[in-house]
């Protein structure tokens, strides 16, 4: 190990151990009673690091032979993923504190989380990838199930790791199909050992791995897991895994296709473009059904990662560009409304019922507004910064000559105007009715007011995100 | 000035339709008012001021997309001067005409507010009139275009709560919008053609599209031609000119000092004004110029018959109009523009006098308008009656015969069949007739209403008329009315004697007035022209001055295009690529068009036909209203079918129906129904009453709580992918 | 492909063998065989008893801890084996890796004993 190497993944390694260290004197002093403490102290490392990620390093590196990689496009996920960290963290302090929930093992397992996410986004390497993506999984089935002592939690940590298992078996098989083809696990390598022919089980191998990866992200029909975990995990859980695993996810399915499969794009854009299509349809339609806002969520999640995908599937450098504006808007806009779902509650317990929010304008107009700001938002109302993030995906997908994915993607987008517009048609004209309370803690409320701000204000330039976005994909795509 | 006089009106409108509720309906009447006497009174400035030389005012930049440019400009030429006199000054009276003619309207209860709002229209209209007529490009006169003819759909529907009001000005916009079609693909084509709408360069490149073939519809077509005939389909809209002169008549449902203003002296005249505004290009396009003549003289003579058997007072004079609009397409069309635009200028002045003053007898009379219902009104406003008898004179043109003394009407329409006669045979013919027939409706009108004895509620009312069933005693205008009457008798008097000569009278007067080069061709008679008659400002870069030309005799000839001194603005890179540049002068008269000058030479028995056919129209008129009143219904009686066919203005509004309206509404009904209801709303709310649901349910069924059912689907899902890749990849 | 198919040949050879065997011995013994059930034949046979409860019973969680437990350091071994062996030739990077994998086992193992997963109480 060379000091260059150590550099490369010094944010990593700090990380580790911090989370080490964190757990030893959580285990050691206090317990539980050192967690909210844990909490700000991750919270606050999240962000130093993500500010050293962002300002503090130019250039590409490569580290360990090629197994990470550190360029601008990870470190654009990178920051994401601990910015959105961070956020998730600090909303959720308060409501589990109030009901009892914080353990100090929290704050530690989500940083082993964001340890894997970064590797996956860094990896150079199948086996890298794969390592990085199972510390991620585990970490993650682990806090879905945090809650021990309710059914749903326990039922809904255990499908997700069953099915996280399959998914994972799936893409061992499909990278051991790529190794046996290729010869070599380095993404660089797996193209060029073949020397232009691409062999039918190359392409299997892939599709196996898309496949496993299309799973983390939840795209259709890899996300029949999605609104059960989202539904039973506690409330600020589902809101961590709405944000930072999807970017990390999304990433890597960038990394790997771009990377590793640059040179072969016919062989993955019409599978990415398949998984976009019916996820689009399927979040729209599938969540009209639903009377659960966290489910709904759930579906919407489906949706917007459709959009994504529909960046990705252009396979061009402008759609990955336009891939990470989408992830960046999304995980912005899910952190404003998971802070309000988080502090929707009726004689202190938490509700998540749609019903709950007729006629909310009335009790508190500025939240409501906030509120119906994110969902125009979510829904892609042209003022809003959502707009612009599937403007984005679907100008990348027209360019590529994918012209029927566009139309698709604007189709569905209209379906799925509904169910958002229909919580705001419930907060301003919904039957009378005994509101929910919204009992929000300060963080809270400035993180769902400021989300909102930031979507009418991102008008302006997108806050400058652009021209990064441009620069990571640049990085990738060559 | 220009911009003052453009802009008066337009600040008038707003002052009076936004602020009167601020400043009082009075206060804003008054104001538009005043406002538009000040433009009327700078354009007498600019008219009687005006050297010949055109120049142009540019206000702001407007469009500049591609090779597409132009500018909100006023260019000042001599056409331009005539029209903002005409708009300016009939305008101006039409305003103070109104104070009295709208103080009380039974359309509108006490408490309903109207004034302000008629003014602010009239003010309106007139501010889009002054942008038609001052356009410096095509697009911006059709920006005028189009706002006189909402202006007129405004004032045409002025009493929205009369139906019939309404379905009139549905219909002149409608058909307004057939002509203003062809309008705009002549625009297109010009555009197309020469890559400019600037009048200059498109006047510029107007000797070149003789010589384009352009392809249109089925067939090439001669492209100068082509255009010529396109915008002639738009000068038909608004100049009701045969075929899509069926507005017209229905437009008297507006208010009469609407009709007078709109429908009589200035927006029907736009049309004319356009033909004379595009010489340069219709002196290229021989063939439209055959249409717009033939056109022209069936219009006159169609309206005239029309106008002899109509019984309401307002529609016998709409039909004058459209008579007269023919006139004056006729001139224009044989090419002696300067013509057209005199028998507009004088028209003008009669005809709103004449409207006008049907507007003092039906005010008089409250609000009767059909002739039957008159009589022996001479006595009881013998204002009204001296001012209509005026304007009768002046339209039917009674003057000395062979000299050119006379009232207004008489020099002008003789100019126009002296015209005829030498471009057109057939047209004379058809023009001298309708000058008998002019005379003898002209003259019905003035016997039905003036004289005899009172006929009122004789003949039950006709349409609409009906709220006044017990009889008022006539009584006169005051004096608002009666005084822009009396300024419209002195124009119906003597506008045709003081500007005879520079109208028409005198060739090398007419060309020095319109700004244009002297008479190259006219050399051989003419060989004395004047050569000051040429003068022209030399510009700096001390271009080419023709000057010498005139003395050296048939050269010229052939070569009336030489560079004559470009004005500045012509010299663009455009001009210079084509090698051409813009003939000077407000209208272009071409190398070969001898009509102007063989007008003057035509026999004498031409030249007092009309007053012959003048006459015979007033002794008829007389025999048949004066001396004999019962023959007119026993002629109808026994010539049956003919008398219908007249009173049903030949069936073209029922041809129309026929052809037109029924399919249109069938087929915009079957649309409604079946296109828009059972298809296109019914898709929808299947899809997303129905289809969208039922996926949801499904994709709820699908979402069991089963983790093997998950697990299953996401093995389905990677068969299925493979499955698809591989299937599609093996091609 | 007809000499793909034929290295597949005795594949086929071997199943369709393998099939009509089976198929053989099953409808042999069901067409042959002489069926004459009484009680005692279908009981349960002599030093066999009878099932008093049903095979899928619950275990006690611990016994999973107690087993993931042993998995992880069963592993360690499996690392540290080979690691111990080549002990002479590898290099200082072998080396640190080693440790800070021992290391990181090392936490996790103080963390569960902290936590008492030891306990069986």
């Amino acid at each position: 190990m060379t000091a260059v190497d150590f550099n490369t993944i010094l944010p990593e390694f700090l990380l580790a151990a911090f989370a080490l260290g964190a757990l030893m004197f959580g285990a050691y002093f206090g317990k539980d009673k050192t967690a909210a403490t844990l909490v700000w102290a991750t919270s606050g490392l999240f962000i130093a690091l993500a500010l050293f990620i962002g300002f503090g390093t130019e250039g590409e590196r490569m580290a360990f032979g090629g197994l990470f990689t550190d360029d601008p496009f990870a470190r654009f996920a990178k920051v994401i993923i601990l910015v959105s960290a961070a956020c998730v963290m600090v909303m959720a302090q308060d409501y589990m504190q109030r009901r009892d929930l914080l353990r100090f093992e929290f704050p530690i397992l989500v940083t082993l989380a964001v340890i894997g996410m970064m590797v996956m986004v860094s990896a150079g390497d199948l086996m890298t990838l794969y390592m990085g993506l199972e510390l991620q999984s585990l970490s993650l089935y682990v806090v879905a199930a945090m809650r021990r002592d309710s059914t749903k939690s326990s039922e809904a940590g255990l499908k997700y790791f069953v099915l996280g298992a399959l998914s994972s078996g799936l893409f061992l098989y499909g990278a051991s199909l790529a190794y046996g083809f290729a010869g070599t696990t380095q993404f660089a390598g797996i193209l060029s050992t073949l020397g232009g022919d691409t062999p039918v089980g190359l392409t299997i191998g892939l599709v196996f791995m898309l496949a496993a990866l299309a799973f983390k992200v939840s795209a259709a029909p890899f996300h029949m897991w999605t609104p059960d975990v989202y539904e039973g995990s506690p409330t600020p859980i589902t809101a961590f895994f709405a944000t930072a695993p999807k970017v990390a996810a999304m990433a890597l399915i960038a990394r790997l296709v771009h990377d590793a499969f640059g040179g072969i794009p016919g062989e993955w854009t019409q599978v990415l473009a398949a998984l976009a299509v019916v996820s689009m349809f399927l979040g729209a339609i599938a969540a009209i059904g639903q009377r659960d806002i966290k489910r709904l969520m759930a579906y919407s999640s489906i949706a917007h990662m459709g959009y994504a995908l529909v960046g990705l599937a252009s396979g061009t450098a402008e759609g990955v560009q336009a891939m990470l504006i989408y992830m960046a808007i999304y995980v912005t806009m899910n952190v404003g409304t998971f802070a309000f779902i988080l502090s929707m509650e009726r004689d202190g317990r938490p509700i998540t019922d749609i019903q709950s929010l007729n006629m909310f304008s009335k009790k508190e107009p500025l939240k409501a507004l906030a509120l119906l700001v994110l969902m125009f938002s979510l829904a892609g109302v042209p003022p809003m910064l959502g707009f612009f993030g599937k403007f984005y995906v679907l100008k990348a997908a027209v360019d590529a000559g994918m012209v029927w994915l566009a139309i698709a993607g604007a189709v569905a987008s209209v379906i799925g105007a509904f169910y958002y517009l229909r919580i705001v048609f419930f907060i301003y004209f919904g039957k009378d009715g005994e509101p929910a309370d919204s009992n929000m803690a300060p963080v809270q409320w400035l993180m769902m007011v400021g989300v909102a701000v930031i979507m009418v204000l991102g008008i302006v330039n997108l806050f400058g995100i652009e021209p990064v976005a441009a620069l990571a994909a640049e990085a990738l795509v060559r | 000035m220009a911009t003052i006089i453009l802009l008066a009106p337009l600040i008038g409108a707003l002052i009076c339709g936004f602020g009167w509720r601020i400043i009082g309906e009075r206060a804003g009447q008054i104001i538009a008012t005043a406002l538009v006497f000040l433009a009327a009174f700078l354009s007498w400035v600019i008219f009687l001021t005006f050297d010949g030389e055109m120049y142009r005012v540019v206000l702001l930049r407007w469009i500049e997309s591609g090779s597409l440019g132009s500018e909100w400009a006023i260019r000042i030429d001599r056409l331009t001067a005539i029209m903002l006199v005409v708009v300016n000054s009939v305008s101006a009276l039409v305003h103070l005409y109104s104070f009295g003619y709208m103080a009380h309207d039974d359309n509108w209860t006490e408490r309903e507010h109207y004034r302000a709002r008629f003014f602010a229209y009239l003010s309106f209209f007139t501010f889009a009139m002054l942008m038609l007529v001052t356009s410096d490009n095509l697009v911006q006169m059709f920006f005028g275009w189009e706002g006189v003819g909402v202006a007129s759909y405004l004032l045409i529907g002025f009493y929205y709560k009369k139906p019939s009001a309404n379905a009139a000005a549905i219909k002149a916009f409608v058909v307004n919008r057939v002509g203003d079609f062809g309008f705009a693909l002549g625009i297109m084509a010009l555009f197309f053609l020469t890559d400019s709408i600037r009048f200059d360069e498109v006047f510029a490149a107007a000797p070149a599209l003789a010589e384009t073939s352009i392809r249109f519809l089925w067939t090439d077509w001669n492209a100068a031609n082509l255009i010529g005939v396109l915008l002639f389909i738009g000068a038909m809209g608004k100049s009701a000119q045969l075929g899509l002169h069926t507005w017209l008549p229905d437009a008297m449902e507006g208010p009469t000092p609407v009709s007078a203003l709109i429908h009589a002296a200035t927006m029907v005249t736009a049309g004319v004004f356009l033909v004379c505004r595009m010489s340069p290009v219709y002196e290229y396009a021989p063939s439209a110029m055959v249409m717009i003549t033939v056109l022209g003289a069936a219009t006159a003579f169609v309206a005239a018959t029309i106008g002899l058997v109509q019984n309401d007072i307002k529609r016998v004079i709409a039909y004058s109009t459209m008579s007269q609009l023919g006139y004056m397409f006729v001139a224009a069309g044989v090419g002696v523009y300067s013509v057209a635009m005199f028998h507009l200028f004088t028209h003008a002045f009669f005809k709103a006098m004449l409207f006008l003053g049907a507007g003092s007898v039906i005010h008089a009379t409250h609000h009767e308008q059909d002739m039957r219902n008159y009589g022996g009104l001479r006595k009881k406003i013998p204002y009204t009656f001296w001012a209509m008898m005026i304007g009768t004179l002046a339209i039917t043109g009674v003057g000395i015969p062979l000299t050119h003394i006379g009232f207004a009407g008489f020099l002008s329409k003789d100019a126009v069949i002296e015209s005829a006669f030498v471009g057109n045979q057939g047209a004379f013919w058809l023009l001298v007739v309708a000058a008998g027939m002019t005379s003898f409706y002209s003259w019905r009108l003035m016997f039905l209403t003036f004289y005899g004895s009172n006929r009122a509620g004789t003949v039950g009312h006709g349409h609409g008329h009906g709220h006044d069933d017990h009889h008022h005693e006539p009584h006169e205008s005051p004096k608002v009315m009666l005084i822009p009457l009396g300024v419209l008798a002195l124009g119906a008097m003597f506008s045709g004697m003081i500007w005879y000569s520079v109208f028409f009278g005198d060739e090398d007067k007419v060309r020095n007035w319109f700004g244009m080069d002297a008479a190259h061709h006219q050399a051989e008679e003419h060989a004395a022209a004047p050569v000051e008659g040429a003068t022209a400002p030399a510009p700096s870069e001390g271009a080419v001055v023709s000057t010498e030309a005139a003395p050296v005799a048939g050269a010229a000839t052939a070569v009336a295009d030489v560079p004559a001194v470009a004005t500045e603005e012509v010299a663009t890179a455009e001009a210079a690529h084509t090698a051409s540049v813009a003939p000077k002068g407000a209208i272009f008269i071409g190398p070969d068009n001898t009509v102007l000058h063989d007008a003057h030479y035509v026999p004498k028995w031409v030249k007092v036909s009309p007053f012959i056919a003048m006459v015979l129209g007033f002794a008829l008129s007389w025999l048949f209203y004066i001396k004999n009143p019962s023959l007119p219904g026993r002629l109808a009686a026994n010539q049956r079918p003919l008398y219908l066919f007249l009173l049903n203005k030949w069936y073209f509004d029922e041809l129309y129906d026929w052809v037109f309206v029924r399919p249109a509404k069938w087929l915009g009904g079957f649309l409604w129904k079946r296109g828009d209801g059972a298809v296109i709303d019914g898709s929808i709310n299947g899809v997303a009453m129905g289809l969208i649901p039922l996926l949801t349910r499904l994709a709820g069924r699908a979402q069991s709580g089963y983790v093997f059912h998950y697990a299953f689907a996401m093995v389905i899902g990677v068969v299925a992918l493979i499955t698809w890749l591989t299937l599609s990849g093996a091609q | 492909m007809d000499a793909l198919l034929r290295e597949y040949f005795p594949i086929i050879v071997l199943l369709a063998l393998a099939i009509g065997l089976g198929l053989v011995l099953l409808l042999a013994a069901a067409v042959l065989a002489v069926r004459n059930p009484d009680p005692e034949k279908v009981s349960a046979y002599e030093c066999g008893f009878n099932a008093f409860d049903d095979a899928r019973m619950k275990f006690d969680v611990r016994f999973y801890l107690v087993s993931i437990l042993f998995i992880i350091f069963d592993l360690e071994v499996a690392f540290l084996f080979p690691w111990a062996v080549a002990f002479g030739e590898i290099s200082m990077t072998a080396f640190w890796s080693m440790i800070v994998f021992l290391g990181v086992l090392t936490v996790g193992f103080a963390y569960e004993w902290k936590k008492g997963a030891l306990e069986w109480e």
